[in-house]
Parts: structure tokens; C-alpha cells; sequence
């Protein structure tokens, strides 16, 4: 569906100048996609250059099979021609025209065909009630509430039916009770349109939720592609691993590689760690772990066995479903996600990390 | 846009009792109320020979009713308000729109035109327009020696040349007022237009037009308002052709017709007031509207600059022009009318005549560098002490103290005067209450306070508006008392504003002509008078070398103003 190619767009020249560099990726039709990153990591740069919005200096687009950008070819459609739906971070509802007239207003602007204004009606009340807001149609757009104003939004973008939906942090705006709603809204609207959606945001959880795939982006790059599951319990290197969730990482040497798993020095001693991502590219060199795979057992309980460490416990906090424990090993904290009342003091514990759980990835730079 | 008649912002405080509240009421009623009076008395009573006040009649008002040339007044000051608001308008959104939106090419030369623009006193610029479109001028050569003839094309004495004259003199500040409404608006707003389909016309039609709609409404009724109250070109303009407006026929019933008829220029000075009255409550409603389209800002806010494309040098011969024709043409024709020992339209033959004697003349004298000298004293007299008092009363007002909206509403007061009539009932003041303060530099320094004392009170509260209440909560926390609350916290953050307060009543107090006309003594010459007195005498070549020193000096402070208020970002005018 889209396509893109070597994408680069700089601002100022280095590693630190911001812009993107160099992406490539596709989302095929019907699919949630989503840029996730934190802020400045060139996602919405990408957005907007997919928009028409910004000139990218390098690569290729195409949607549909349709060229939309070729730096090589001199070819930049622009964003009034590409024909795509978009909802912007402010909503960008204009504020002077009713609800009615926001909606209608890409189909008046629909080059080739002409459309008489009760077609021009049927669809755009069509549409309205499809986010629920036909009954404010003749209502100004600045009465809105924020989160109707966001529903007027989509019904914009999707009125004209573009084959690619683009939104750039669309539920930032709203308070948290509101995103929730929205959010599931939203997955259950795409899916019954079914558009192709491509989606910006900073929150891994909305992300998470969302997307059939996210591309996890960094200073500019893209760090890895994969599903929801891939990226939480697969992550290729500490950057994505640190970002997505609570970790564990232990930053430290590869020591040997034995049948797909691989034994990584730390600061807490060797730990065994599966290595599934350990083909090509950097060796390994840091073993992560997710809180809530730590096992926790009273002093002495445990069997000396691989990945068995003494700690104590030096902090904790109730989560409410669960309680989170910081257990220190030496000059190391490890977050332990365990039951409420397990533990209520400074007691000395013994940690184990699971072979199967933990993850040896690269120790990329972040 | 100060005359804005909104009142906001900080939480209303817990009515409490200020001193010093009751010490501005006292003060501001002094110097607002009497006007009011003696204009009304003067204008329901006849005068006596002698100068005192007769008989109760309400003749003045029956015979301006009456009289034949009545309606042709009103709708000459209609016509000429409406067109003059709808040039500047045109102009200045254009520009703004230009400046502020797109890539343009020499977009920043809209910014220097403007702002030495408003250093150009209002009578030297008309003058320069009469000579370039008058008689003897170049347009009128040019096309005569085009079509042939020996008469003259167009006339500029007339109710066009007016709306002409006074649509450009106001299109700076159009510009000025309107650059920031284009700059704050979010470009997502475009964009999302963009994405629709709209191309660049339909965007600009659609959405950026559309939503300015209110802004530009306010403005343009600004502009009417000035031009309604405007004195310069109905005067210099509209007289000679017999093109009479309202502030212009009060003038002529004062000075030019014999002999002076005060109660009938009293009687049209009450129907200008009562015109102004409701015009700015309009404007005041209009004003409110607003701000109705505000709405929720992405945290990617960022105004984009909008690519013209194949457009862009169409624009950029668009914006050298606008520059040109409010600009240079004027300038031009001053400096060269200048540079000659006596006017003459512009030739090849004419300039070996070209030389420095008018400015010589107008450095020697005494009574020309008096006036200079004047004008400056006058305007940091009048400005220093609006903007001292208006820093208190800001304060007051902006916190809601008790007794903050009858302070807001008196200080807002002389805004419904317009500049001759408010000149007109202080003369009255003067005359009647036997003043020794008639003539007097002190006399022009008290009215113009009165005059200027609205915008200098907009400006400080809007400075204060935008200092949180919680600053001064936490030094009262901290033990400080309210005076030295104020002098501690309030006064070191409001700075910027209050600069910019004091030059910007600097440059109006100096530029006025209509004010002072009236009331300007032997002792009391200041610059613009000097102007307007030159210009009747028919002394063109000093009036355009005082000029010329006079524009060169002010330049100075404009640059001064605009810096100070883009460096802080306060509202311009």
C-alpha cells in the first residue's frame, strides 16, 4: 500500500541535526502501522513528508503503486493532490465553519469529480454519524468539546474516502480517561472503514494497543519493525528494550555461544540468556530482563543453580494489582515485579532470572 | 489593537479598598468630565458678543438640522470613512498576508517601509500627495504629455483623493496590527486544508480569509473610526475641492467663516460624539467576537511559511510596489520639493535649482528649532506622565480592585473625542474658565494626557494581564507590603510594556496637529502646527525641509518602538 524507500531528509548536516535518515518501510493495506519514538526521533517528519507536507531531500514513495515522491526522478505530488486523509495534533478543526461545513469540505475541494450538494450531504452525514456527531452538524466547530472536536476531525479526514489515513499524536491532546475511549474508538473505526492507517505517537501503550505493526524510531532511524509482541518480547537491541516497557539491562561482555543461547559476563557475574536475535550484525553484549519474569524467594530458598543472585531488598512500591521491588545485588538494582505482601522491609532475598526469559541483545549506544 | 474596550484576565480579588484608587478617580474626572460639559453647554447656548454664555437655545442643533449641506456632510463622512477603511484594509491584509504566510521574495522590506512610515507626520504626507497628484504634479504631466490637452486628469481636491490619502496613511498600521493575526495562526489549520484537496487560492479563500474574518472586521472598523474622527485630510484635502466632512466643517465654522461660530462648531462636536459613542461600542462587541475562534493548539505548533511556487516573484514585484507608492513617492516628492527654492513639478530643466537653502533656513531659525525643541518636550512630558499614571491605574484595573471599572470606564472616556472637537471644548475651558493656561506649552501638555490617556492605560494592563497574580501572592507570602510588592515585582516586569507605553504616546503626542491646532499659542509652536501653518501659507520648500529633519528625528523613535515591541511581543498600536 505504501511504500517508501531510502528516505532522507536532513536539517543540518551530523548525527545530531535532527530529520531522517535513510528509512525504508512498508505498510500494506488495511494495517494499524505506527511510528513510535520519543520526541525529536523524526517520526512526525515522516508523517508529514508522506503528507506532501514537507519536501524529503532523498528516496522514493509510492502509494498504491502510485509515485508520489522520487528525489532521483524530480517527482514531488503535492500534499492537495495525494488525496489522503490526515488528522493533525491540534485536530486543526477550522473554528469559523460548522461541523457540517468542516466535514464537507473535501469533497468540495474533490478535483475530477463533481459531486451535487445532496450527494455532497448524504456522504458527509454519513460520515458524521459514524463518529457520532451528525446531530451537531449545523453547530459551530468551536463549540466543540476537545473530544468531539477530535471525532470532527476524523470525520473530515475520512469522508473522502482516502486510501491511506495518516494521524500525527492525535490523542495527546485529551485527558487520560477521554484517550482511553478514544483510543479503542479509534481501532474499531479503522477496522470498520478499513483504511490504511499510519500513526504517529510518543506512548508506547497507545502504540502497543493499536497497531497491527510499530516501527520504533531513534535520532532519525528506524530501530526495529515488528508487531506489539515482537517488539515487548523480542526487542533487537537496548534502545527498543529500554523504551518499550520496564527492563532489567545488564550491560557487559559476550563470554561463549552454545546452542542458541549465550552466556554474557555482567556486573553481577555470567548470566545465560536466549539469543534468538544473535545472527549477523554486532555480538550480543547485554542481558535484559522484564520485572515481571524476576523470580523472588526468602534467603537460601533457592537452589545454587545458573542466573542465582543474593540481593536485598531496598525499595518498594505498591502498584496496586502488583507491588514492585528494588532489590540490590552489589552496586546493581534489579526491578522486580512480585505480589503484594511478599516482602515488607530491607530482607535479603534471592533473585533468579530465568534462562528462557532473558534476552541477550546488542548494547547498541542511546 | 489598544482600543479594545475587553476587560480580562487575573482572578477578580476580594473587593478591597485602595487609596490610591480614589486619588485616580478624583484625578481622571477632573480632566475628563469638564470637556464633556462646556462642549454640551456651549453648544445648547447662544454666545455673547463679549464671549460669554447667553440664552439657553437649541438653535445651534435646528439650524445644522436645516441647513442644505447637511446631508451632504454625512454622507461624505460615510463615504470617506468606508472607503479610506476598506484601501487600508485591502492594502494591509495583503501585506500582512505576504509577510507573515509565504516565501515572498524581499518580504522584509513591508517591515522598514512601514516603519519609517509612521515617523512621517500626517500633514507633510498629504502635502506630499497633493504636490504629486495636484495640478502642477507629475501625474498630471505625464498624462497630459500622454493624451495631450493642458487640463488637468484627475483632481485630487476631491472625495477620491481623500479616500486615497487617508486609506494609505492608515495601511502601515493595518499591516502592523494585522501580521501578528496571520503570524499566531496555527499552520495546521492550512495544512489541513492542503491535505483536503484546496489548492493555494481556495486555502487562502476558504480557510485563512475565514478565519482572519473576524480581525480583519475589527480592524476595518478601526480604520473607519479614524478616518470618521480624522482632521488632517478632510482639511487639507476635502476643503480646497469643498468636500466637507464632519470634523472638517467644525473647523471651517471656527476659523474660516466670519465671523467664528462656536455654538454651531459646539453643536457638531455633540453629533460627532454621539457618532463615536456608538460606533465604539460596536467596535467593542466586534472586538470580543474575536476571540471566539480560539482553539486548541497542538504542542507542534510552528506558522509555515506557505511555498508560492511560480507565484513568488509575482509577489515580490507586489510587495517592491506597495512599499513604493506609500513609501518612496511620498518621500521623494517631499525631499524634492525640498531641495527647490520654490515648487515646480519634476523636470530635467529643475535640477540645477536643486540646493540646501530651505534647510539652511529652517536650522537658523530660532522659531523653527523652538518648535522642534517644543514638540520634543511636549511629547516625553505627555508621555512620561500618561505612563506613570498609567502603570497604577493598569494595575488597579487589571486586578479588579474596588472601583477598577469606574476607572477603566473614565480613563476610557476622551476615546469618543475626536481630536479637534476634544481641542475645541478644552479652547472653551481655556477661554471660559480664564485660564493663564491658554496658549501655554502646559496647556497642550494637560490635553494631551487627557487624549492619550486611554491607549497608555490599554497598554499597561495588558502588560500587567500577563504578569501571573500568583507573583505577587508569593511576595506578599513572603511578608512584602503592597507598595513595595508593587515597586519590587510588579513594576521591574512590567518594563518592556511600559516602554513601549512611552513611545508610543511619544509618537502620538508629537504627530498631532488637530489636538493643538486649536489651542497652540505664539509660545508654544510645535512641529505639526508649524506644518499644517506653512502649508496655508503657501511656504512649501520649508514646510518640506522641516519635514524632512522632523521625519529623520522621528524615524528614530519608530525603530525604537517596533524593536522594543517585537523584543517583547506586545501588541502593536
Amino acid at each position: 500500500m505504501l511504500h517508501v524507500e531510502n528516505l532522507t531528509k536532513l536539517y543540518a548536516p551530523g548525527e545530531s541535526g535532527g530529520g531522517i535518515r535513510d528509512l525504508s518501510f512498508d505498510v500494506a493495506g488495511g494495517e494499524f502501522y505506527t511510528l513510535l519514538g520519543p520526541s525529536g526521533c523524526g517520526k512526525t517528519t515522516t508523517l508529514r513528508s508522506v503528507a506532501g507536507l514537507e519536501e524529503p531531500s532523498f528516496g522514493r514513495m509510492t502509494i498504491a503503486d502510485h509515485v508520489i515522491f522520487d528525489a532521483a526522478n524530480g517527482i514531488f505530488v503535492p500534499a492537495n493532490q495525494r488525496r489522503l486523509g490526515m488528522v493533525f495534533q491540534s485536530y486543526a478543526v477550522w473554528p469559523h465553519m460548522s461541523v457540517f461545513d468542516n466535514t464537507a469540505f473535501p469533497l468540495r475541494m474533490l478535483r475530477g469529480k463533481r459531486w451535487g450538494d445532496a450527494e455532497i450531504r448524504r456522504l458527509a452525514m454519513r460520515t458524521l454519524e459514524t463518529v457520532g456527531l451528525a446531530e451537531f452538524a449545523p453547530r459551530s466547530a468551536a463549540q466543540l468539546s476537545g473530544g468531539q472536536q477530535q471525532r470532527l476531525a476524523l470525520a473530515r479526514a475520512l469522508v473522502a474516502e482516502p486510501s491511506l489515513l495518516l494521524l500525527d499524536e492525535p490523542l495527546s491532546n485529551l485527558d487520560a480517561l477521554l484517550r482511553e475511549q478514544m483510543r479503542s474508538e479509534l481501532r474499531r473505526l479503522q477496522k470498520e472503514v478499513g483504511v490504511t492507517a499510519v500513526y504517529v505517537t510518543h506512548d508506547q501503550s497507545e502504540a502497543l494497543a493499536l497497531s497491527d505493526r510499530i516501527a520504533i524510531m531513534h535520532n532519525g532511524r528506524i530501530k526495529q519493525i515488528g508487531t506489539p509482541h515482537q517488539i515487548y518480547h523480542q526487542p533487537c537491541n537496548a534502545f527498543v528494550a529500554t523504551f518499550i516497557g520496564r527492563s532489567n539491562l545488564l550491560r557487559g561482555k559476550l563470554l561463549e555461544r552454545n546452542n542458541g543461547q549465550v552466556r554474557i559476563a555482567t556486573a553481577l557475574g555470567p548470566v545465560l540468556c536466549q539469543a534468538p536475535n544473535d545472527a549477523g550484525g554486532p555480538p550480543p553484549a547485554a542481558a535484559l530482563i522484564r520485572p515481571e519474569h524476576v523470580v523472588l524467594a526468602a534467603a537460601g530458598q533457592g537452589n545454587p543453580a545458573n542466573n542465582r543472585f543474593h540481593g536485598r531488598v531496598c525499595q518498594m512500591s505498591f502498584l496496586g494489582e502488583a507491588t514492585e521491588y528494588v532489590v540490590q545485588i552489589g552496586n546493581v538494582e534489579i526491578l522486580v515485579r512480585g505480589m503484594t505482601g511478599q516482602y515488607d522491609g530491607p530482607e535479603d532475598v534471592e533473585l533468579y532470572l530465568p534462562p528462557e526469559k532473558t534476552l541477550a541483545i546488542a548494547a547498541d549506544e542511546i | 489593537m489598544t482600543m479594545a474596550v475587553a476587560r480580562g484576565g487575573g482572578r477578580s480579588s476580594t473587593a478591597s479598598y485602595y487609596p490610591q484608587v480614589i486619588v485616580l478617580i478624583v484625578l481622571f474626572c477632573v480632566g475628563v468630565i469638564p470637556p464633556f460639559v462646556f462642549l454640551a453647554y456651549s453648544s445648547l447656548h447662544e454666545l455673547d458678543p463679549s464671549g460669554a454664555f447667553g440664552a439657553f437655545t437649541l438653535g445651534h442643533f435646528a439650524a445644522i438640522f436645516a441647513s442644505r449641506s447637511f446631508s451632504s456632510v454625512i454622507v461624505n463622512s460615510a463615504v470617506y470613512s468606508l472607503g479610506s477603511a476598506l484601501l487600508a484594509l485591502v492594502i494591509g491584509a495583503a501585506q500582512a498576508w505576504l509577510a507573515e504566510r509565504t516565501d515572498a521574495a524581499l518580504r522584509q522590506v513591508l517591515y522598514v517601509s512601514s516603519i519609517v512610515s509612521l515617523g512621517i507626520p500626517y500633514v507633510l504626507y498629504i502635502v506630499a500627495w497633493i504636490l504629486f497628484l495636484g495640478k502642477a504634479g507629475p501625474v498630471n504631466a505625464a498624462l497630459q504629455h500622454m493624451f495631450g490637452g493642458t487640463e488637468p486628469y484627475i483632481s485630487v481636491y476631491s472625495l477620491g483623493g481623500m479616500i486615497f490619502v487617508e486609506g494609505l496613511l492608515w495601511s502601515p498600521l493595518a499591516f502592523l496590527l494585522l501580521s501578528p493575526v496571520f503570524r499566531n495562526s496555527d499552520a495546521s489549520f492550512e495544512e489541513a486544508a492542503s491535505i483536503c484537496g484546496a489548492g493555494l487560492l481556495s486555502t487562502l479563500r476558504y480557510v485563512t480569509l475565514g478565519m482572519a474574518r473576524p480581525a480583519l472586521l475589527a480592524l476595518g472598523l478601526l480604520v473607519f473610526i479614524k478616518a470618521s474622527e480624522s482632521f488632517e485630510v478632510p482639511a487639507l484635502v476635502g476643503l480646497p475641492g469643498s468636500t466637507r466632512v464632519l470634523t472638517s466643517t467644525i473647523y471651517q465654522r471656527l476659523t474660516l467663516d466670519m465671523p467664528p461660530d462656536v455654538g454651531s462648531a459646539s453643536a457638531f462636536g455633540v453629533l460627532l460624539l454621539v457618532v463615536m459613542a456608538i460606533l465604539l461600542q460596536i467596535y467593542g462587541r466586534v472586538v470580543a467576537q474575536t476571540h471566539r475562534y480560539q482553539t486548541v493548539t497542538g504542542k507542534g505548533f510552528r506558522p509555515r511559511v506557505i511555498r508560492l511556487g511560480r507565484w513568488r516573484y509575482a509577489a515580490g514585484a507586489l510587495i517592491i510596489t506597495i512599499p513604493f507608492i506609500v513609501v518612496v513617492i511620498p518621500l521623494a516628492t517631499i525631499l524634492w520639493a525640498a531641495l527647490l527654492p520654490y515648487y515646480q513639478a519634476f523636470s530635467i530643466k529643475a535640477v540645477p535649482l536643486l540646493g540646501f537653502g530651505n534647510f539652511v533656513q529652517v536650522l537658523n531659525s530660532p522659531s523653527f528649532r523652538g518648535a522642534i525643541v517644543n514638540s520634543l518636550v511636549l511629547g516625553a512630558a505627555v508621555a512620561t506622565l500618561v505612563t506613570v499614571l498609567s502603570a497604577v491605574a493598569g494595575w488597579c484595573v487589571a486586578r479588579r480592585v474596588a472601583g477598577a471599572r469606574l476607572l477603566d470606564g473614565l480613563a476610557a472616556l476622551p476615546l469618543v473625542f475626536p481630536a479637534i472637537v476634544l481641542g475645541l471644548a478644552f479652547l472653551e475651558i481655556f477661554v471660559h474658565a480664564g485660564s493663564r493656561l491658554y496658549g501655554s506649552l502646559l496647556s497642550l501638555v494637560v490635553v494631551s494626557m487627557v487624549a492619550y490617556m486611554p491607549y497608555g492605560l490599554r497598554y499597561a494592563q495588558l502588560g500587567v494581564i500577563q504578569i501571573h497574580p500568583e507573583l505577587e501572592e508569593a511576595a506578599a507570602i513572603a511578608g512584602a507590603r503592597q507598595a513595595r510588592t508593587f515597586i519590587r515585582v510588579v513594576l521591574p516586569l512590567l518594563i518592556p510594556a511600559l516602554i513601549s507605553c512611552w513611545l508610543f504616546v511619544f509618537l502620538l503626542a508629537v504627530r498631532a496637529v488637530s489636538l493643538m491646532l486649536l489651542l497652540a499659542g505664539p509660545d508654544s509652536q510645535v512641529v505639526a502646527v508649524t506644518l499644517f501653518d506653512f502649508w496655508n501659507n503657501g511656504q512649501v520648500g520649508e514646510l518640506a525641509a522641516l519635514g524632512c529633519v522632523w521625519t529623520a528625528i522621528m524615524t528614530v523613535f519608530c525603530i525604537a518602538f517596533l524593536v522594543v515591541a517585537r523584543r517583547y511581543q506586545l501588541p502593536i498600536g
